[in-house]
């Protein structure tokens, strides 16, 4: 207790003799100091330029220099601020899963379609801290895979072929303990998108029907 | 003339002995630290449960497509040096150490490297399961490593008080001894990028420094130099964790404004309507059911966001929608069911809380923990963090406790 209360006095005693900062260095140290802190502005300047650059709307100059900006921004600075913006998103993609099954009794069959977003939704409701797994996982896969695919469901680069296979992966994980016993043999994945309604309170009229897209067979 | 020259060089000088003098705000990046690290542990033991399926090498992100993914995007993971589980679990098991550490602000820059490792390694191996809230972790977990973060409300602060220094005790060497021979490792096996290589080996070697010349020479040149440059890091760090949030609030606003439902008002209406972040269905129908009551939410989200680094110039704006956004976050962690995206934006968000505030908040709680559990060290006016800090707000400056 003595020695704590004695460091403490001392600590609220005056400063030692060194002043704080660049002025209590000598000259060598003092040249080090200021280039480290020229430096280190400079640094923050350009981190920040090239922040700046990679999340505001692609322009003059972020078109000039895409390269540099790219090079410092991925992969470790990427960034998206447009959280529900411009607009945001206004209508439900349930994401839905049918499956071919040899069954434990040798039987060929198709199942119903399975949505497997209302089974996330479902896990969500009533709860305070959604995991990452119903609110993340199946949403944003099914995300990565249209933004990977043209039209036609041809997968365009390297990535269009892992989001193929992640998607068959979630699926499997989730039809899987379903049919214990039987086999797996196909699988074919649908979204089913729907708008959300005009509020009650709007003039407005939207078409609330549901429309499908639907991926094709895939081989388990 | 020539007096507006002397003037701005003695501003300059002044500006200069301020930040190489200074780690400035110990309790905003104190609070920073607290919050990311607590926001980061609360998640990680919240999906213990779903921690294999959302980052372990048999989830349906596989080993293999991760490792494609890595390939071509060169991002940082330590969850591919090897497919095993029991790599996975280990590494999971320090980020939450890691977390508790930071949280803790026990042996902080050390913590905050692991910590940094920890978030990296995760969210990386798996890209497509995190939201706008690890973006933020993820940022900040990198940024917090340039910052002397503990200078207050933390172990070390509360060693440095008890036994003279911070890097008294035999844990920092040891520390410092595993955390090198796990870098040797991923050096030696050739795992590192360029830059993480670089900026690994630095860190450490800068540690060991710090740690010899605190431990041998607290009163030479050696330590007043390193002193200076750590504060100087600290201060950038500080200004970039800074600037990223006005960037957040600054991009998120602007790309609202461009959009049609946020210019007629309509906009929160949508959000209230989808599955996925509609937790309590009542409550959003609620609010969905107020024409008024959305858009004016709309509107007000869309001004305080623009506005906000601008109201950086006037304390008391500044606070108002400091405030403001906070209460709108709180809301959003439970209406639309994503309270560690709203944490981590409160955390993000306390940077620019007020000192005078912050100081009181410390000594509410250390009041309230004083009362609970007593024998937690020997208290004097002078031990209880507040309590200084109060009269250094007062004064103005003031030498920082290290």
């Amino acid at each position: 207790m003595d020695a704590n209360g004695h460091e403490l006095a001392e600590e609220a005693a005056p400063p030692p003799s060194r002043a704080p900062g660049i002025a209590g260095l000598s000259t060598p140290y003092r040249v080090v100091a200021a280039l480290a802190l020229g430096a280190l502005g400079l640094a923050a300047c350009a981190h920040l330029a090239l922040v700046f650059l990679h999340v505001a709307p692609s322009n003059t100059l972020s078109k000039r220099h895409a390269e540099t900006i790219d090079a410092w921004i991925y992969p470790e600075f990427e960034q998206n601020w447009k959280l529900f913006a411009p607009n945001p998103l206004q209508q439900n993609i349930a994401v839905e899963v049918r499956a071919e099954v040899r069954t434990a009794g040798g039987e060929l069959t198709t199942t119903g379609w399975r949505d497997l977003s209302a089974e996330d939704a479902a896990a969500i409701r009533h709860s305070l801290l959604p995991s990452h797994t119903e609110q993340n996982e199946l949403r944003r896969a099914w995300d990565f895979y249209t933004g990977s695919h043209d039209e036609n469901g041809k997968p365009v680069g390297d990535r269009g072929e892992l989001a193929e296979e992640y998607l068959r992966r979630i699926a499997l994980d989730r039809l899987t303990p379903d049919h214990e016993g039987g086999r797996i043999l196909r699988i074919q994945m649908r979204s089913a998108s729907r708008a959300v309604p005009a509020p009650k309170w709007s003039t407005e009229t939207t078409d609330t029907q549901t429309y499908y897209r639907e991926l094709p067979w895939w081989k388990v | 003339m020539v007096e507006g020259v002397r003037r701005a060089r003695a501003a300059l000088a002044r500006a200069v002995a301020e930040v190489s003098g200074r780690a400035l705000g110990p309790y905003q990046s104190a609070v920073v630290r607290i919050g990311f690290a607590g926001t980061w542990l609360f998640f990680l033991l919240r999906e213990f449960p779903h921690r294999a399926e959302l980052y372990g090498p048999d989830g349906p992100w596989s080993q293999e497509l991760a490792q494609r993914l890595l390939d071509s995007n060169g991002a940082f993971t330590v969850l591919t040096w090897s497919a095993s589980t029991l790599w996975f679990e280990a590494v999971y098991a320090v980020s939450v150490l890691a977390s508790a550490g930071l949280l803790l602000g026990w042996r902080t820059r050390a913590s905050s490297v692991v910590f940094m490792i920890g978030v990296l390694s995760l969210q990386n191996r798996s890209v497509f399961m995190g939201d706008g809230g690890d973006n933020v972790i993820h940022l900040v977990a990198i940024y917090l490593v340039l910052t002397r973060c503990a200078q207050v409300w933390s172990l070390d602060a509360r060693r440095a008080r008890v036994r003279g220094a911070a890097t008294a005790g035999a844990a920092g060497p040891v520390l410092w001894g595993v955390l090198g021979a796990v870098f040797a490792y991923g050096a030696a096996t050739g795992r590192f990028s360029d830059g993480w290589l670089a900026a690994f080996a630095a860190l450490w070697v800068v540690c060991g420094l710090w740690w010899l010349v605190d431990r041998y020479e607290p009163e030479g040149e050696g330590r007043a130099v390193l002193d200076v440059l750590a504060n100087l890091l600290h201060n950038t760090g500080m200004l970039v964790i800074m600037a990223e949030v006005c960037l957040i609030y600054a991009t998120a606003g602007w790309y609202k404004i461009q959009g049609s439902r946020w210019q007629d008002g309509t906009a929160l209406y949508y959000p209230l309507g989808l599955d996925y972040f509609t937790p309590w269905p009542a409550l959003s129908e609620l609010l969905a059911s107020s024409g008024t009551a959305v858009m004016l939410l709309s509107y007000g989200t869309v001004a305080v966001q623009v506005a906000f680094p601008f109201t950086l110039f006037n304390r008391r704006i500044k606070n108002v929608l400091l405030a403001l956004m906070m209460i709108e976050h709180a809301g959003i962690a439970v209406l639309l069911g994503l309270p560690f995206f709203s944490l981590a934006m409160i955390a993000a968000d306390a940077v620019f809380l007020p000192t005078g505030f912050l100081v009181w908040l410390g000594a509410r709680v250390a009041a309230r923990r004083r009362g609970v559990g007593r024998g937690f060290g020997p208290r004097t006016a002078g031990a209880v963090p507040g309590a200084r800090a109060e009269r250094e707000a007062e004064a103005g400056a003031g030498a920082v406790p290290r």
